[in-house]
């Protein structure tokens, strides 16, 4: 009975906050949340926010962005031993920053739990959210987010004990699967199994602490998540001295991940894409941290990108802002390596690749 | 004041001094502002569901669940919601009955060994009480999943050791980490005339009952009614199963050929055991205590009496101490029966699907939190209410009746 009384108190006392902000919003009309729903009130929000200027002008007032991240997922957002930030997440935060501020140091972290990212954004608290967020439908809908850039094309996939040689999910019929619960990775194991007619059996937990036992102790056969979680729980187990683990190639779920701002800002929500579009850019230049600064060549396309000119003045952008992105942090090979071989997951033949090479990372031209 | 007067009138106090009028008019005042305290904040619970344009329906419940549920095959992703919420009800209560069975045997144990003069039964009983009451149930589930089941001595599913009986091929046992296998009974024709047959057994054996009690209080022989009743529902059971046909047969619990399904037999799967032995032990523990200080309670000149009978200590405790002690134990040991059923909800922590788990699951799905958290409130408050009613009834037979 304490636990539910708990989640009632709990869910009342988020009623309540959820109230406030709404009767906030009613007032002064300068937070846009998705709560409301209704278009009246999230009309009236634009219209206020245009008129009280943009948070692009806050954040250059305040000469610092605050961008809500993760602090507990190992490649995209984590705290290192010394307290910094640091993943992949983390950097298009920094990205960010150097872009409009021109110092990528100029970012103020805000860890959020998954349940708070939302209602954070919503509120105003931060800037920006790049917190491996999958862009779906409901949440751009619903969650009153704006999806920019995709940076990481993520999907769910499944991970096995090397040993058993099981390679694909035909495999797994009438397996023990563990999955956390209430999540969308239990949905998609469900639609993608029902579909093929593989009869399974899901072993919910709430969390990774007492899944990881029921895996390795064999009571679950097969683990399904994120590939990209699956990839660091492979590195880890195995780094541990446990068996060695095999994660199928199949990917079955769509995770498109990257950073969110709140609706209704279009010159905020338009600068931050292209700041986090120039990295990829840079990256099918052949720019990086180490030759942006020296380029010599006579490629008039690269020449605009570094130079700025007619590119940012419609963005709301400096006019070196590439340059500041791709010497402060890199571009996005430079960004992806640094973070995500790590876990264990390789560039080559992902949709993370460059779309020259068969990838997905596709910007619009900068000219 | 009014014996001042001379008159027989009563003055009455003003009607604000007066404990009549102020009797009703704070019971009146009492009830209009709870009233309007609960409508308020129903009132603006509603009010800020529909500005946030939060359903305030239950039609959520008759919509697919999109999911499937552990060790439940029937139970498909297009099953309604509310279907759902039956399977939590089922598995709240297999574990709540189970836990509770266990724990009133343990209980009894351990609160009877707390007192003997063994000394070395005495200790381990206390042992036994120290270590499970200072531990939170939540850790007993997760220890006993982990060093049972994960990390225990068992094999996997496909590896399952398999026990059969000598001189049979049939296998009884089936233990592993996943699903252990029992022998259970399959149906092979129509049960329903059995269920009759079944139901006039426990009838006759009421009858024989309170026959066998009449008889005793009358001659004082000896009444064995617990072996009458049992031995007539048998009978009936027995004859019932010829008469209509044979309709079930024992089934054997079996590994299918690829070693991935448990066929036949019933199977009980590691979530339900964690859950229920942990629960059960937890409770034991606290049952224990009710049990040694009902006993404490009794007066001494009890036993001393009953030594005096030369009864031995079995039957000192049967008949003597036990019967009174279990007057003190009733009441205490109802709020223990119904923690543990109200702790079921830690069965997440071992993928049990009882309600809660499914509760959470079905709202990280995104259904309604609100109306799917009454409901599990609804449910536990049934179950708890009708613990309380039954066990209320048995109190009831058991006190002393005061004449």
């Amino acid at each position: 009975m304490k636990r539910i009384k708990l989640l009632a108190l709990i869910s009342a006392l988020m009623l309540v906050f959820t109230a406030c902000t709404a009767d906030g919003n009613g007032d002064d009309g300068t937070i846009t949340t998705a709560a409301d729903g209704g278009s009246d009130e999230n009309g009236n929000g634009d219209g206020d926010g245009d008129s009280m200027g943009s948070t692009l002008d806050a954040v250059i007032a305040a000469d610092q962005i605050v961008c809500g991240v993760n602090d507990g997922l190992p490649g995209f957002g984590v705290v290192d031993d010394a307290g910094e930030y640091t993943g992949f997440d983390v950097d298009f935060c920094r990205v960010v920053a150097a872009a409009i501020l021109g110092d990528a140091n100029k970012v103020e972290f805000f860890p959020l739990t998954a349940e708070a990212r939302f209602p954070a954004l919503q509120a105003g608290e931060i800037d920006l959210m790049i917190r491996n967020t999958t862009w779906t439908a409901t949440r751009d809908g619903q969650e009153g987010a704006n999806f920019l850039f995709t940076t990481f094309y993520d999907g769910q996939g499944m991970m096995v004990p090397a040993a058993t040689g099981f390679t694909e999910l035909e495999d797994l019929a009438n397996a023990n699967i563990c999955v956390l619960s209430g999540t969308t990775t239990e949905l998609n194991l469900t639609a993608v199994f029902e579909a093929r007619g593989i009869a399974f059996n899901p072993q919910v937990f709430e969390d990774n602490t007492q899944l990881r036992p029921a895996y390795e102790g064999g009571t679950c056969e097969a683990w399904t998540s994120d590939a990209s979680q699956l990839a660091a729980f492979k590195s880890s187990i195995e780094g541990e001295g446990g068996e060695e683990q095999f994660i199928m190639a199949e990917i079955f779920s769509k995770e498109p991940l990257g950073p969110v701002v709140a609706d209704g800002d279009t010159a905020w929500a338009q600068a931050v894409e292209w700041a986090v579009m120039a990295t990829v850019q840079a990256w099918e230049f052949g720019l990086d941290s180490s030759n942006i600064g020296s380029y010599s060549g006579d490629d008039p396309n690269i020449q605009n990108f570094i130079s700025g000119g007619d590119i940012s003045a419609g963005l709301n952008l400096p006019a070196d802002f590439a340059v500041q992105v791709v010497e402060q942090v890199g571009n996005y090979l430079e960004i992806y390596e640094a973070h995500i071989p790590a876990l264990g997951l390789q560039l080559e033949g992902s949709p993370n690749n460059i779309w020259t090479e068969g990838g997905l990372m596709y910007v619009p031209p900068f000219r | 004041m009014t014996t001042s007067q001379t008159t027989t009138e009563v003055a009455r106090p003003p009607f604000w001094r007066d404990i009549r009028v102020i009797r009703v008019v704070g019971q009146i005042v009492a009830v209009v502002i709870v009233f309007f305290l609960l409508r308020y904040f129903y009132g603006n619970l509603i009010e800020n569901f529909n500005r946030l344009g939060i359903s305030t329906s239950y039609g959520f419940l008759s919509s697919p669940t999109n999911f499937r549920i552990t060790y439940h095959e029937s139970f498909n992703p297009r099953s309604p919601v509310w279907e759902m919420v039956l399977v939590g009800v089922k598995n709240t209560f297999l574990a709540g009955f189970f836990g509770i069975i266990l724990a009133s045997v343990v209980g009894l144990f351990v609160g009877v060994s707390r007192l003997s003069e063994n000394w070395l039964i005495n200790k381990a009983a206390m042992l036994y009480v120290e270590t499970f009451r200072n531990i939170p149930p939540l850790v007993i589930i997760v220890f006993f999943g982990f060093a049972v089941f994960f990390y225990g001595p068992f094999p996997i599913f496909s590896e399952s050791w398999e026990f059969s009986l000598p001189g049979s091929e049939n296998v009884f046992l089936i233990l592993n980490k996943d699903r252990w296998g029992i022998p259970g009974f399959s149906e092979i024709g129509n049960l329903t005339f059995f269920w009759v047959v079944l139901a006039l057994g426990v009838i006759a054996a009421i009858v024989v009952w309170k026959w066998r009690t009449r008889m005793f209080d009358r001659t004082g022989q000896p009444h064995h009614r617990v072996l009458w009743a049992t031995g007539v529902v048998l009978a009936f059971s027995i004859v019932g199963y010829f008469v209509t046909g044979q309709p079930f047969e024992v089934s054997y619990p079996a590994i299918s050929e690829d070693r991935r399904v448990l066929n036949g037999g019933f199977a009980i799967n590691w979530g339900f055991i964690s859950v229920t032995v942990a629960l059960g032990l937890y409770t034991a523990s606290h049952i224990g205590e009710i049990i040694r200080g009902s006993i404490l309670a009794i007066h001494s000149g009890q036993s001393e009496a009953a030594n005096a009978l030369a009864l031995s200590g079995f039957q000192r405790y049967r008949f003597v101490i036990l019967p009174q002690a279990m007057r003190i134990a009733l009441p205490p040991t109802i709020n223990q029966y119904l923690n543990l059923v109200k702790n079921t909800s830690l069965g997440t922590a071992a993928a049990y699907a009882e309600i809660t788990a499914l509760t959470k699951t079905s709202i990280g799905n995104g259904r309604p939190t609100f109306q799917s958290i009454v409901i599990m409130m609804a449910v536990y408050l049934a179950f708890s209410l009708v613990i309380s009613a039954i066990l209320n009834v048995v109190n009831q037979r058991l006190k002393l009746v005061d004449r």
